[in-house]
């Protein structure tokens, strides 16, 4: 009898125990944590900058007007935490473990650029993290066979794919037809993968390619490769890496009075600093951009074409922005990938109401939305596939988006005009 | 038509070499004096880099008007970073001011970023160009590479022909001796580092007028690299011999370029950092103590 005590006795505690041990785990969950090795210093110290606010912008978005995500029955808060990894590939590395075992965070998201993408995407996979890519394009992320790494930016491969569409349909007839194509470009795996994808696009729509030349990280004075370039008389210059180069590029075209019908620039012709570096030189100059304040993405647009929206509209979004870089300053397309990959990886944890990586990368792998940033859909190898471009061209001191035509807030000007 | 560009690029070459040669200056002069390793020279660059744009963009300064107040900051924050820092490591390990430099490098594009944010920044001066046929010159690069002769040439001659140079060499050759002579060895060093800095400040204003976009907190690095080579292509403690190294480090970096055009499947860009490697190899094999060194 006594025996049959001390065992019903037992048996109590033990449940207890578990009981209490489902407590303590279903109380564990009272946060999502988003964990960033932001490149706030460094080369990349703008575009991270971007992405911060851009990523704080959509937390407090999900935090204040969605009250939250959706786990477990009730509506937890969204935490961002995120280290300066001084855009090195070492940093990367060292924060996101930091971040996975230490600040036990949820879910990483990786740097700016492509190099850092890659260079933090090993350390994702050996914890088995979804690794939300907002700003490495090259598409040679994706062909290493990663399976946590889930894009929001569209592939470098894609960026030029509409600028030579463009040239080919308002172009077609001119006298001597714009044949030759010249790529000037940074020694990066980012502009590297662009440029591989315009030359594929280029011929496949007819194009020649005249001129293909790289020039390394860091450069300080391109005359060499830009008298070279000259000598081949492109039509069209397709050129850039980041931001210093693509300015040091057109002034130096601008010098050496190397006029083309059409100079597009990667990354630098998309910020509001390329116009105010290179005044009346940025005249007519393009740039691929991902998304420009202005683009016309909408709930409406979304229920027409049978998505899911979710987000703030566009001008909802700017004001999130401003509020977290405190200043007036608007997001530029950099800022509204970061804020698009929280707002999928949101939809995702609502979709299966779960934070366990392996379940939420199934999720994601699923999911097609709209937000303000636009369309979202991945491909199999998480590579973006959903999201469409615009061109933006530099028109008296202001970027117009020229290109699509159903996005344009411009007419584009073609030929550009002339350096003075 | 490829004599057209290489001789074009040998002349741009010319000039731009002459604009690191200047960049490099303060560097040399600074291990030549106190034999400290200036690792964060790129960011004073960088600091006359801002003081050239700014002086444009609010008070609408030309750039060369800007190399005076670029000369004033720079020597004040040598004499700043002197006395609060690397006066106190002159007797300590090599590695010390090493570090302490490289600080100092930190600190002022963290201060910048702060002040000037990390946009990429730029001016547009606006001034007309001179068309050799076979290339073009900007007048704003020809008028950066007649300053770098100028600051050079004032600098050759503040050293052989004034009293307070002719001190500053004397440490250079004997600083016990030249205490023992009543010199003031620690006001030379403040000095040489102040000059130095000042001179390096002053690069970056005539650099911007060579390639006036870009501008920005993390400018620096790139030239702190090519500014190390030419030092060491010139005599790692002399000025002058860091001008000749700068030039002769312009006219390979631009003429191998259309040299390596030629070949076809080579990057040519590439091959000219390569290159340049290679050269300074072989100068410091034949010549180890750089082109203008004298014992």
């Amino acid at each position: 009898m006594k025996n049959n005590n001390v065992i019903i006795l037992l048996m109590v505690f033990l449940m207890m125990a578990i009981f209490n041990a489902q407590s303590v785990f279903a109380a564990k969950l009272e946060k999502v944590i988003i964990g960033h090795p932001a490149a706030l210093s460094g080369k990349y110290a703008k575009a991270g900058e971007q992405a911060v606010a851009g990523i704080q912008a959509a937390v407090d978005w999900v935090n204040s007007v969605h009250g939250g995500i959706a786990v477990d029955g009730k509506k937890v808060p969204l935490d961002y935490k995120y280290y300066d990894c001084e855009s090195r590939k070492e940093s990367v590395t060292s924060l996101l473990e930091r971040l996975i075992t230490s600040d036990k965070v949820h879910f990483t998201f990786a740097p700016y650029s492509s190099g850092l993408t890659l260079a933090g995407a090993p350390i994702a996979e050996k914890y088995g993290m979804v690794y939300m890519d907002h700003g490495g394009a090259s598409d040679k992320i994706f062909r290493q066979g990663f399976e946590y790494v889930v894009q929001t930016i569209g592939p470098g491969s894609r960026y030029h794919a509409g600028t030579l569409e463009m040239i080919k349909k308002i172009d077609p007839t001119t006298n001597p037809h714009p044949k030759k194509i010249a790529l000037a470009y940074e020694d990066s795996e980012f502009a590297r993968s662009v440029m591989d994808g315009a030359e594929e696009k280029a011929k496949e729509l007819g194009f020649d390619i005249v001129f293909k030349r790289t020039y390394p990280k860091g450069v300080t004075d391109l005359t060499p490769l830009l008298s070279d370039l000259k000598a081949a008389a492109p039509d069209v210059v397709i050129g850039g890496g980041h931001f210093q180069d693509g300015q040091l590029l057109n002034k130096q075209m601008a010098d050496l009075g190397i006029n083309t019908r059409l100079l597009s620039l990667i990354a630098a012709a998309t910020l509001p600093a390329f116009g105010e570096a290179l005044g009346e030189f940025a005249e007519g100059v393009m740039g691929p951009s991902h998304w420009e304040y202005g683009v016309t993405f909408s709930k409406e647009g979304a229920a027409k074409e049978g998505l899911t929206w979710i987000g703030p509209s566009q001008d909802e979004y700017v004001k999130l922005f401003k509020k977290a870089v405190g200043s007036d300053t608007l997001p530029d397309y950099h800022a509204a990938e970061a804020s698009a990959a929280v707002l999928a990886l949101v939809l995702a944890v609502e979709k299966v109401n779960s934070v366990d990586p392996d379940v939420v990368r199934d999720a994601l792998g699923e999911l097609k939305f709209m937000s303000f940033y636009g369309n979202w859909d991945i491909d199999k190898t998480g590579k973006q596939v959903g999201h469409a471009m615009v061109d933006v061209q530099w028109q008296k001191g202001e970027r117009k988006i020229v290109w699509p035509e159903s996005a344009k807030t411009a007419d584009v000007v073609y030929p550009k005009p002339d350096f003075k | 038509m490829i004599f057209e560009q290489l001789s074009g690029n040998l002349l741009q070459g010319v000039i731009l070499g002459g604009v690191y040669g200047m960049a490099t200056m303060g560097l040399s002069l600074i291990f030549g004096v106190l034999k400290v390793v200036n690792v964060g020279h790129g960011a004073f660059i960088m600091v006359g880099a801002y003081v050239a744009l700014i002086l444009f963009q609010t008070l609408g300064i030309a750039p060369p008007l800007a190399v005076p107040v670029a000369l004033i900051l720079g020597m004040a924050l040598g004499m700043l970073f002197y006395y609060t820092a690397i006066k106190k490591l002159l007797k300590g390990p090599e590695l010390a001011s090493l570090l302490a430099t490289f600080s100092i490098g930190v600190i002022l594009e963290e201060v910048c970023k702060q002040l000037f944010t990390s946009e990429a920044r730029g001016y547009h001066w606006g001034l007309d160009k001179l068309d050799l046929g076979f290339t073009v010159l900007p007048y704003s690069k020809l008028i950066a590479f007649g300053g770098s002769i100028l600051v050079g040439l004032l600098l050759y001659l503040w050293f052989h022909k004034t009293r307070a140079g002719m001190a500053m060499r004397s440490v250079v050759e004997d600083d016990e001796g030249a205490g023992v002579c009543g010199i003031n060895v620690d006001w030379e060093y403040a000095l040489s580092f102040s000059i130095g800095i000042g001179l390096t400040v002053v690069s970056g204003v005539l650099l911007t007028m060579f390639i006036p976009v870009g501008i920005n907190p993390y400018m620096g690095g790139s030239y702190t690299l090519k500014a190390f080579v030419i030092a060491v292509l010139g005599g790692l403690a002399s000025p002058y011999g860091a001008f000749f190294g700068g030039l002769v480090f312009g006219l390979i970096e631009n003429g191998s370029y259309t040299l390596f055009a030629q070949i076809p499947g080579l990057e040519p860009f590439a091959m000219t950092r390569f290159f340049s490697f290679v050269m300074l190899l072989v100068i410091l094999l034949i010549r180890p103590t750089g082109l203008l060194r004298t014992k």
